[in-house]
């Protein structure tokens, strides 16, 4: 009886830290993809928002356009980096 | 032969008269008939439901093994594709500037327009004209490097030792795709090669205790100079990290969605329909990667460079 209940705990166990796993690796990758999303979003906005304001200017503005999506994209791997490390390391 | 020459062109192009040529709208119609009716026939004839595949392993695709054992120094796949990104850069910038001309032909103007982009976008902006001068070549050569390892990586190259093909009875290993920036070293290095040289640069400018003054703002002062003080410090090392992950993980994340979006989700799950399925995404994805993000990460981390370095000389914080 008991070694039957230690066998089914373990058992739990396991599973419990695989879904823990599985739950780590969509909150790093959904999340971290939504608020990546967002910000890209608003990147791009506001440079067309720039871009049409001043249309002399669109070089640079497409310059550090370029710079501030990928420093926001960059985000998004941190967090699924993590997931990562959640799911097949930790 | 004549059934080449004399067919009308319009055989397997449907609605299309016979001799003319088709327009764009009617060929990317035919690719989406044949793109559904493939999914509909391998749908029918194999089933949606496959069998888990445990044999294949996608993590194997990036595991590094040992071709030549020299411990530390041991030359396995990454090694390689640091070793053609090397070669690729230098050979071909060494190239083009000794066959440079008056008239500058298509490949030399391209080259004049990075050149451009890295002299005055990247490095003139950043910091002031006698020490972009001296900047200019490390800067240059850390973008057209990791931009030449990006691309080396999206060429298919017989480095999967794991698993070998049978050409004429000769085993050569199976083609794959590998970026040495899909390692998390090479960017490391890199980016402790930045560390260690803005800080140079910043100390010899202003002498040790300067450069750690200089971190905190002017007229900050008494307890909160010593907080802003660590934030500053912490934000130098968190520097080494995002530099480095950043060109990591999106060129590992870029190989891992072409691997799966080109196969490896319908080799797991065991439905050949979602191979078919997915196979235009993979394209798609291929493009992008090849297109925009090899060149825009090689900028970003040619861009932050300049900044730093910049930023470590700079009287005012």
């Amino acid at each position: 009886m008991h070694i039957a209940f230690i066998t089914f705990l373990a058992a739990a166990t396991e599973e419990t830290a695989k879904a823990g796993k599985s739950i780590g690796l969509g909150v790093g990758g959904g999340l971290g993809a939504v608020g990546a999303g967002v910000g890209i979003g608003i990147i791009f906005g506001k440079a067309i928002e720039a871009i049409t304001r001043q249309p002399e200017m669109r070089d640079e503005i497409t310059q550090l356009q370029w710079l501030g999506f990928a420093l926001t994209e960059a985000c998004f791997f941190y967090g699924l980096v993590a997931g990562l490390l959640a799911a097949f390391i930790v | 032969m004549s059934a080449a020459t004399s067919a009308p062109p319009a055989a397997a192009g449907g609605g299309a008269a016979p001799g003319r040529k088709l327009t764009k709208k009617q060929i990317l119609l035919i690719l989406l008939a044949i793109w559904i009716g493939g999914i509909v026939v391998l749908g029918a004839v194999y089933g949606l439901h496959g069998t888990r595949n445990k044999a294949f392993e996608p993590q194997n695709e990036f595991k590094l093994d040992n071709w030549v054992d020299l411990g530390v120094f041991s030359i396995n796949k990454a090694v390689l594709y640091l070793f053609l990104a090397g070669a690729a850069t230098c050979g071909s910038m060494i190239y083009i500037a000794r066959r440079m001309q008056q008239r500058p032909n298509k490949v030399q103007a391209a080259v004049e327009v990075i050149y451009q982009l890295m002299r005055e976008n990247i490095t003139g902006s950043a910091m002031d004209e006698r020490m972009a001068r001296k900047w200019f070549p490390f800067i240059a050569t850390l973008f057209l490097f990791i931009m030449f390892s990006n691309l080396v990586g999206y060429i298919p190259l017989p480095t999967n030792t794991e698993h070998e093909i049978s050409v004429f009875g000769l085993q050569i290993p199976s083609f794959s795709l590998y970026a040495a920036t899909a390692n998390l070293s090479i960017p490391l290095v890199l980016a402790l090669v930045v560390f260690v040289s803005y800080t140079y640069e910043g100390v010899r400018a202003k002498g040790p205790i300067g450069y750690l003054k200089g971190l905190v703002p002017g007229g900050v002062t008494g307890a909160m100079a010593v907080f802003i003080f660590c934030l500053e410090v912490l934000s130098n090392v968190m520097r080494l990290m995002s530099l480095s992950i950043r060109l990591f993980a999106n060129i590992l994340a870029g190989h891992l969605i072409i691997l799966f979006m080109a196969g490896a989700l319908a080799v797991i799950l065991g439905i050949s329909a979602l191979g078919w399925f997915t196979i235009p995404f993979g394209i798609a994805l291929f493009a992008f990667e090849v297109g925009l993000v090899a060149a825009l990460q090689a900028f970003i981390f040619a861009t932050l460079t300049a900044i730093y370095l910049g930023g470590a000389v700079a009287e005012d914080h």
